[in-house]
C-alpha cells in the first residue's frame, strides 16, 4: 500500500575521533522486520542514533518515514517508536504515570493494549520505576513504544538482559506487529538465534561499514560449510565462492557463501558432508571474511 | 507541540516539587527568623539566600546534567521533538520551576521589610537588587547547563556564581549611593538602583537568549 | 489467537531449516485429512505472526508448497489446500482460466493466429510430458 521506504539510508558517513561510519547504505520496506547484527563497537548504535535524530551525517543522506533526519525528526517521531537499552525512565514516577504522559502525547495509544503488556510483562502500573530491575525497565519502555502502535520500531539491543520467558514473550509481541503490512522493525541484537528466527532482512555491520545485506531466507542458503576428504596426494582444486578452507591433513573444511548443487557435483566423491549454517557462524565466517579481503 | 510542551513543563515541575516546596518552606522559615531583626535578620537572610541559590544550582544541574546522565535524555529525546524544542522546553520549563519558589520568598522578603517596624524600609532597594541578582545567577547557571556536557564546567560555573554573591554583595554596599541609603526609613530608588537593576536584567536576557541561538542549533545531541 | 495453529512447532535446535518444517507439518495435516482440500490457509502474516517466525520463512514455505501442488494461492483471496489427487478443483480450473486468458492476450499482442496458438500450446503440452 504505501510505497514509500520506512528507512533509506545512502552512502551516510559519521566520523569520530577513533571512529568512523563510512558508507552506509540501508533499506527497511514496510511489513518487514531487519535484523542490525555486528561486534561490539562495530557501529549498530551509531546507526539506529543517525536514524532516530540523535546524530547528523557528515555525509550522505538519512530518511525515516520519508523525512529527512536529523531535520525533521519532530514530525519523523510521531510514529516511531524508538527503544535503547541506555534509555531510563523517570525515577520518581510510577509506571502508570509513564503511561498516561505516553498516552496524553500520542494518539495511536492504546490503553487496553498497554494494560494487557502490563500483565503480560508481568510488571505493575503503580510499582516506581526506580524499584524495577533492569530486565523489568527494558520491558517497561518497550511496552510504552509497542503500546502507541508505530509504523517503525527501532530498538537498540531491545532483548538484552531478559529472561528467556520474556524473550518469548517480546518475540511474539514483535511478530504481532508485523500482522500490518504497512508496519516495520529494526533492531539490533547480539542474539543471533532471535535474529535468525524473526528477521526478514538481516545486514552485518563490522568496523563500520556494512558487509552484507540479504535476505535472512537468502543467507542461510548461500552458506554452506563442507566437509572433504581429499584422497592421498590429490591437490585442493581451486574454487571461486570459497570464503575459507581449513586444512587437516587429509581432511578439508571449506566454508561458502555461495552454495549451489553444481559445486557439490564438481567437488565429487571426496565431499563428505554439506552443513547448513547458522546465523552465527554466518556471521563470524563473513565478518572474518571481509576483515581478511580489508587486510585488517 | 504545544501539549507536549506543557506535558514537559509539567513532568519538570512534577518530578522536583519536593525541591520547590522544600525550599519555600526554607526559605519562609528563614524569612520568620530574620523578622526578629539584629543577628536574628543577618542569620535569617543569609539562609533565605542560600536557599534560593542553593534550589536553583541543584534545580539546573539535577533536571538538565542529571537527565543526561541518567539516560532519561534519550527517553526525552525520542519523543515527537527537535533538540531545539527540547532546549526551548528545559529553558521555559526551568526558569518557569526557579520562578515559582522564587517570587514567593522575593515577595515574602519585600513584605518582610516594608511590613516589620524593626526593619528600615531604606534597606528595600538592596533587597529587590538582590533578589534580581539571584534570578540573573540561576539564569548563568542554567544556560551553563544547557551547553556543556563537562561536569567539571559546571562545578566551575557553581563555585563562580557562588563566589559571585559575596562579590555582589561587596559591591552593592560599596556603592555609597545604595549604602547610604540602607537605614534610611523611606526607599530611595535612585539612578544607581536602576543602572544596577538594568545591568541584572541584561544578563538575565543574554543567558536566556543564548540557549536559542547556540544549544538549539546543535545537530549532534549525543 | 495463538492457540489456532499451536500444533505447529517451529524448532530451532531442529537441524532441518524452518521453512521446510512449516512445509511438512502442513503436508502432514494435509494428508491425514485434517486440513482438506479447500480449506483455507492462514494468510502469511497471520501464520507468521502466530509461529513468531519471519514472513519471508513462511512465504519460501507457501510458495515451495504450492510449487509442489499441496496448496493453491489465489492472488487477492489467499491460499487453499489443493485437491490431493491432482485432478482439476474448482480452483485449479479457474487458475487454468485465468492462464488461458492471459495466453490468449499475449497472442494477439504478438499477432499469432489461431492455429500458430494453438501449435505453441501443443508444444508446452509435449514438453511438460517428457518431464
Amino acid at each position: 500500500m504505501t510505497q514509500t521506504k520506512h528507512i533509506e539510508m545512502r552512502n551516510v558517513r559519521k566520523a569520530f575521533r577513533f571512529f568512523t561510519l563510512e558508507d552506509l547504505s540501508l533499506d527497511l520496506e514496510p511489513g518487514q522486520i531487519m535484523g542490525l547484527v555486528g561486534p561490539n563497537g562495530a557501529g549498530k548504535s551509531t546507526t539506529i542514533r543517525l536514524l532516530t535524530g540523535l546524530l547528523a551525517p557528515d555525509a550522505g543522506e538519512v530518511r525515516v518515514l520519508g523525512h529527512v533526519m536529523p531535520d525533521n525528526q519532530a514530525v519523523a517521531k510521531r510514529d516511531i517508536g524508538f527503544v535503547s537499552d541506555e534509555m531510563r525512565l523517570f525515577g520518581h514516577a510510577t509506571l502508570e504515570w509513564h503511561m498516561q504522559f505516553i498516552a496524553s502525547i500520542y494518539a495511536g495509544w492504546d490503553e487496553q493494549y498497554a494494560r494487557t503488556l502490563v500483565k503480560r510483562f508481568n510488571l505493575h502500573a503503580k510499582q516506581n520505576v526506580s524499584g524495577l530491575s533492569s530486565g523489568e525497565h527494558v520491558k517497561a519502555v518497550l511496552l510504552l513504544a509497542l503500546a502507541r502502535r508505530p509504523r517503525l520500531l527501532i530498538l537498540d539491543e531491545p532483548t538484552s538482559g531478559l529472561d528467556p520467558v520474556a524473550r518469548h514473550e517480546l518475540l511474539s509481541e514483535f511478530m504481532d506487529v508485523l500482522r500490518d503490512e504497512d508496519r516495520s522493525i529494526l533492531f539490533s541484537s547480539h542474539n543471533t538465534v532471535d535474529v535468525e528466527r524473526i528477521s526478514d532482512r538481516i545486514a552485518f555491520i563490522d568496523r563500520g561499514r556494512l558487509i552484507d545485506s540479504s535476505d535472512k531466507e537468502d543467507f542461510l542458503e548461500r552458506w554452506r560449510r563442507i566437509q572433504l576428504q581429499l584422497p592421498a596426494g590429490a591437490a585442493m582444486p581451486e574454487l571461486p565462492h570459497v570464503v575459507s578452507r581449513v586444512q587437516d591433513g587429509q581432511f578439508v573444511t571449506l566454508t561458502t557463501n555461495q552454495y549451489s548443487p553444481d559445486l557439490i557435483s564438481f567437488l565429487g566423491a571426496g565431499v563428505r558432508e554439506v552443513q547448513r549454517m547458522s546465523l552465527e557462524e554466518i556471521f563470524v565466517a563473513n565478518v572474518m571474511h571481509h576483515r581478511e579481503l580489508r587486510g585488517s | 507541540m504545544n501539549m507536549l510542551t506543557r506535558k514537559l513543563i509539567a513532568k519538570d515541575f512534577y518530578l522536583n516539587r519536593w525541591l520547590l516546596v522544600g525550599t519555600t518552606v526554607a526559605g519562609l522559615v528563614a524569612l520568620l527568623i530574620a523578622a526578629e531583626g539584629e543577628m536574628r535578620f543577618k542569620i535569617g537572610m543569609i539562609t533565605w539566600l542560600t536557599a534560593i541559590v542553593a534550589f536553583g544550582v541543584v534545580l539546573a544541574t539535577f533536571a538538565i546534567a542529571n537527565e543526561r546522565k541518567e539516560r532519561t535524555l534519550q527517553f526525552v529525546l525520542s519523543l515527537p521533538l527537535s533538540h531545539g524544542d527540547y532546549v526551548r522546553i528545559k529553558v521555559i520549563g526551568l526558569m518557569l520551576c526557579f520562578l515559582a519558589p522564587w517570587a514567593v520568598l522575593s515577595a515574602g522578603a519585600v513584605a518582610l521589610v516594608a511590613i516589620m517596624p524593626n526593619l528600615p524600609d531604606g534597606m528595600l532597594p538592596i533587597i529587590v537588587l538582590l533578589c534580581g541578582f539571584m534570578l540573573a545567577n540561576y539564569a548563568v547557571v542554567l544556560c551553563s547547563a544547557l551547553h556543556t556536557a563537562s561536569e567539571g564546567l559546571m562545578t566551575l560555573v557553581i563555585i563562580v556564581t557562588n563566589m559571585g554573591i559575596t562579590l555582589f554583595m561587596f559591591l552593592i554596599l560599596g556603592l555609597p549611593e545604595l549604602r547610604e541609603q540602607l537605614m534610611a526609613p523611606v526607599p530611595v530608588w535612585n539612578s544607581t538602583f536602576w543602572t544596577v537593576l538594568a545591568v541584572e536584567f541584561a544578563a538575565l536576557l543574554v543567558t536566556m537568549s543564548l540557549p536559542y541561538f547556540v544549544a538549539a542549533r546543535r545537530r549532534d545531541f549525543i | 489467537m495463538h492457540s489456532m495453529y499451536s500444533g505447529i512447532n517451529i524448532s530451532q535446535t531442529d537441524a532441518r531449516p524452518m521453512y521446510l518444517q512449516i512445509m511438512e507439518q502442513i503436508r502432514a495435516r494435509v494428508a491425514a485429512g485434517d486440513w482438506p482440500s479447500g480449506k483455507e490457509l492462514p494468510s502469511i502474516r497471520a501464520l507468521a505472526a502466530a509461529l513468531s517466525v519471519s514472513v519471508i520463512t513462511v512465504k519460501r514455505a507457501y510458495l515451495d508448497l504450492e510449487n509442489d501442488g499441496v496448496i493453491v494461492t489465489r492472488h487477492g483471496k489467499g491460499s487453499f489446500v489443493a485437491d490431493i489427487n491432482g485432478l482439476a478443483g474448482e480452483l485449479q480450473e479457474e487458475k487454468l482460466d485465468e492462464h488461458l486468458t492471459a495466453v490468449a492476450a499475449l497472442g494477439q499482442q504478438l499477432g499469432l493466429s489461431e492455429e500458430e496458438l494453438a501449435t505453441r500450446l501443443r508444444r508446452a503440452i509435449r514438453n511438460v510430458d517428457k518431464k
